[in-house]
């Protein structure tokens, strides 16, 4: 039991890294993606509408096996798993990303950015300074949702052959007697990895709250 | 004609994509909806334990579930095929996603809808069924739709328990014809049809279940 936790903990260091990454991916594109989706002209409006319905369309894994199959087997190309798991995964929380973000954006009341534009400011600026920092605390629930979907889809990078949680579970399972210990061991450590996930974003939740300014519900 | 085989042989496995949602679908539906009412109406045990289940079932990977009631549920003495397990699995799993949506659109509806009700002589199993209910669940319509959208999105771990799904002739077929890239986009480029034929059809549903209500959520936006 000891032996098997512990193989399973030095997976859990690749399932955060895949987790982290793409995470990040997602926010850093989401967030201008989102902003677009508002704010941006129509052709690129159009454009992202079909990067968005394509990236939601396709099944985590089929994106994944394109990427890493597909785009890898293309002559010349050569993609480690790793690198496809974190690609696919973050390309897809970006698509979600964006679409949370342009979602909070429209919660931000219409005088909040004409009245920054009336005291001249100019329209990237009012958005930076103005609007984008309320919605992005409006987009907190929904990013601590975001953060539980990728952890779970990140159990999907084993069957490209990346070494995570999952795949240690995988290998343990085929390996030994006692497949039950494994797997129930595996979903309890992915359970409280999605519990302290949710616990942290909480607790950002309270920090980034401003006094008067809505939850974000109204 | 390679490309004809390779064709027909997606077309099977879209055949076992098809019937996986349809068999998930509804029983994922009815478990959300007994789960949902258990967990706002039902006696404190019967709360704790609807709460449990859809804790545990939303806070671990689908591919988990999966291999523990395929591989595990076995050992316990519980033998069930790949396609009654698939199947299981994809429907506890998004019974717990849908039972929150039909939780917080019961409990969006004024408290006092149900007092009225209690006041009139009914019993509160009337009361909620006649009253409370047909209103909640057209608000958890949007919600729900989008988990059976994902629905048509997971049902493609099905082949990670042996099935032969679309993406597992997907599979097949690209490890055959080595082209994995062109076989993997026609796969994914039918889920996308999918999930578009299915967002029009939710989109009808939700204008004429909406018809008469005054939605006030539809009008703010």
């Amino acid at each position: 039991m000891v032996q098997t936790l512990s193989t399973l903990l030095s997976g859990v260091g690749t399932t955060l890294l895949l987790l982290v990454l793409a995470l990040g991916i997602g926010f850093t594109l989401g967030v201008p993606i989102g902003i677009l989706h508002v704010y941006g002209r129509r052709p690129l409006r159009l454009l992202l509408s079909g990067y968005d319905a394509v990236i939601r369309g396709f099944p985590a894994i089929v994106l994944l096996f394109l990427i890493y199959f597909g785009i890898g087997s293309l002559p010349g190309v050569r993609i480690p798993s790793l690198h496809a798991a974190i690609l696919a995964l973050g390309l897809r929380s970006a698509a979600y990303q964006g679409r949370l973000v342009e979602g909070t954006l429209r919660m931000v009341p219409m005088g909040q950015l004409e009245s920054a534009l009336a005291v001249g400011m100019r329209r990237t600026m009012a958005i930076r300074r103005i609007v984008l920092p309320q919605a992005l605390r409006f987009s907190l629930p929904g990013l601590a949702n975001e953060y539980s979907i990728v952890l779970k889809d990140t159990a999907l990078a084993f069957t490209v052959g990346v070494i995570e949680l999952m795949s240690r579970a995988k290998f343990l399972a085929a390996s030994k007697r006692e497949i039950a210990q494994v797997y129930l061991l595996a979903a309890a450590l992915y359970w409280i990895l999605t519990q302290l996930g949710l616990l942290g974003f909480g607790w950002l939740e309270r920090r980034a709250r401003i006094s008067g300014l809505g939850s974000g519900r109204r | 004609m390679e490309w004809l085989d390779t064709g027909l042989q997606l077309l099977v496995g879209l055949r076992m994509t098809i019937l996986l949602i349809l068999a998930a679908a509804p029983a994922g539906v009815a478990i959300g909806v007994i789960v949902g009412i258990a967990r706002v109406y039902g006696p404190r045990p019967v709360r704790v334990l609807a709460f449990a289940y859809q804790s545990a079932f939303r806070g671990i990977p689908l591919v988990i579930q999966l291999f523990i009631i395929y591989y595990v549920l076995p050992r316990a003495g519980l033998r069930l095929d790949p396609f009654p397990s698939a199947v299981l699995a994809f429907a506890l799993c998004s019974g717990a996603y849908h039972s929150e949506y039909v939780r917080s659109a019961l409990l969006s509806i004024p408290t006092g809808q149900l007092e009225g009700g209690l006041a009139l002589g009914m019993r509160q199993s009337v009361a909620v069924r006649a009253i409370i209910l047909p209103q909640a669940l057209r608000k958890a319509v949007p919600g729900c739709g989008n988990e059976l959208v994902y629905l048509i999105k997971y049902s493609s771990l099905a082949y990670l328990v042996t099935l032969v799904d679309l993406t597992g002739a997907g599979r097949l077929e690209a490890y055959a014809s080595f082209r994995f890239f062109e076989t993997f986009l026609v796969v994914g480029m039918v889920y996308l049809a999918m999930v578009a034929l299915a967002r029009t059809g939710l989109r009808c549903i939700e204008r004429r279940w909406r018809c008469g209500l005054n939605e006030r959520a539809a009008t703010r936006a």
